[in-house]
């Protein structure tokens, strides 16, 4: 999974913190990804975290 | 070859007959009155049992994904359901749903994968593996972890150029333990069935959750970091330099390579018995447990509302229970209903549960008064992954 640029989002206004992020990948493909341990996609995510990257904080 | 006939009492005859082969054999018969069951009895027997292949989709039928993917070149790839490739440094390749199958088994479609960029000289770390991953809660009659533990049979087709050794692992993940068997390639570019059995682990529980219990792997490509240390051909504790034959061929090391894998069965006991081929529906459901396409280009009911941008929020419900509600969501664009006209959204966000999902879309404008029910359409691709 080669993320491009992420986002992060809450599924509810009312949450205090981000619970997902949004991620657009190098061949255009979008994914939303729950932040959650057990989803594999988020230790993609985490890894790509690890490499020096950053997302964009939620609104 | 020494045989004895019985003679009917009135006609016909029946010949008992021994094998051309050296050694004494014995044959024990019941102590009770019974009758001897044929082949194709047992065989029918077999097949009214189900469901007994633990792996899903392995006649390679169902492909929600698409039937070719190319450049693939790293980790958690998914073309067929429910088959995973994984590794990195393998060069590239194409993974295909193919219709080379082998004769006369009844299957339709094989996995195949093609070298498109050789990679004839692993590095450590390189390796390519082809994977299913199943469920602890699907694995818990195999008493794994107590002295009873189940012995595994699998069994499989394989085609290949690339004649060899090759590897099977068993990989429980709870552990992590593992066993791991040596298989050949005999012939080149002819279909070949494997068979490979193993002893249960008795000493390895496996977790009664959701989560991976038991993957089985086939290893196409292994560089040092996974063959320097030695087979565990017995269940024992999973070291990454035990895991793979040093005899395992490069399946990465010319672009004249490909494989193509079907009839995957993964069943309790010590005997392969015939594939089971389930109804193709029955194994579509099996496979939305871990991935679903949402319908596309269709009219979802939808509600609006307004808090500093018009959003609009429709809910799909699953034909099928995924495995957890922490999905990974493809989203493309979606469309909302402004009278009698679409106009493009913009995906914001969404709520998850394992039967139901809610996308949230924020628009330009609030839907006019013209009368029409306010609707939501998702274009392009939108899907739910919830793999192990």
């Amino acid at each position: 999974m080669n993320i491009q640029l992420a986002k992060l989002v809450k599924s509810d206004n009312n949450l205090t913190q981000a619970d997902l992020v949004n991620v657009t990948l190098t061949d255009g493909t979008t994914l939303s990804i729950p932040l959650e341990e057990s989803n594999r996609h988020y230790q993609e995510y985490l890894e790509w975290l690890s490499e020096g990257n950053t997302p964009e904080e939620a609104e | 070859m020494a045989s004895i006939k019985l003679r009917g009492d009135t006609s016909g005859e029946i010949t008992i007959q021994a094998p051309a082969v050296a050694g004494t054999t014995t044959l024990n018969l019941p102590a009770t009155s019974s009758t001897l069951a044929t082949t194709a009895q047992t065989e029918a027997i077999y097949n009214s049992l189900g469901v007994r292949n633990l792996i899903i989709n392995g006649d390679m039928r169902i492909a929600q994904r698409g039937t070719s993917s190319s450049g693939i070149t790293g980790s958690g790839i998914y073309l067929i359901d429910r088959f995973n490739i994984s590794g990195n440094g393998y060069g590239t390749f194409t993974m295909s749903q193919d219709t080379d199958v082998p004769s006369g088994q009844g299957f339709s479609n094989s996995l195949k994968l093609d070298c498109t960029t050789a990679n004839a000289s692993l590095s450590a770390s390189n390796h390519m593996v082809i994977v299913q991953r199943i469920e602890g809660q699907n694995l818990q009659h195999l008493k794994f972890g107590t002295s009873s533990a189940e012995k595994l049979t699998v069994s499989f087709w394989v085609k290949s150029n690339k004649t060899g050794t090759y590897t099977n692992e068993f990989y429980a993940t709870d552990g992590p333990r593992h066993i791991n068997k040596e298989f050949t390639i005999n012939s080149a570019d002819t279909w070949e069935k494997k068979i490979i059995i193993v002893d249960g682990d008795t000493s390895g529980v496996i977790n009664n959750d959701n989560g991976s219990g038991l993957e089985w792997l086939i290893w196409l490509a292994a560089g040092t970091d996974f063959t320097s240390g030695t087979l565990h051909t017995s269940w024992d504790t999973a070291n990454n330099t035990d895991r793979a034959s040093s005899s395992n061929v490069n399946l990465a090391d010319s672009t004249s390579n490909y494989i193509n894998i079907t009839g995957v069965q993964l069943e309790v006991g010590d005997t392969a018995t015939p594939f089971e081929h389930r109804p193709w529906d029955m194994e579509l459901v099996r496979c939305q447990r871990y991935f679903q396409r949402l319908p596309e280009n269709v009219e979802y009911l939808t509600s609006f509302y307004f808090d500093n941008t018009s959003r609009y929020c429709t809910t799909v419900y699953f034909p099928v229970i995924m495995r957890t509600s922490s999905q990974t969501i493809a989203y493309g664009t979606a469309e909302y209903r402004n009278g009698s006209t679409y106009t493009n959204g913009t995906y914001l966000n969404n709520q998850r549960r394992n039967n139901l999902i809610t996308i949230r879309i924020t628009c330009p404008s609030a839907p006019d008064s013209s009368g029409y029910a306010l609707g939501l359409r998702l274009i392009g691709t939108w899907t739910l992954d919830a793999e192990l």
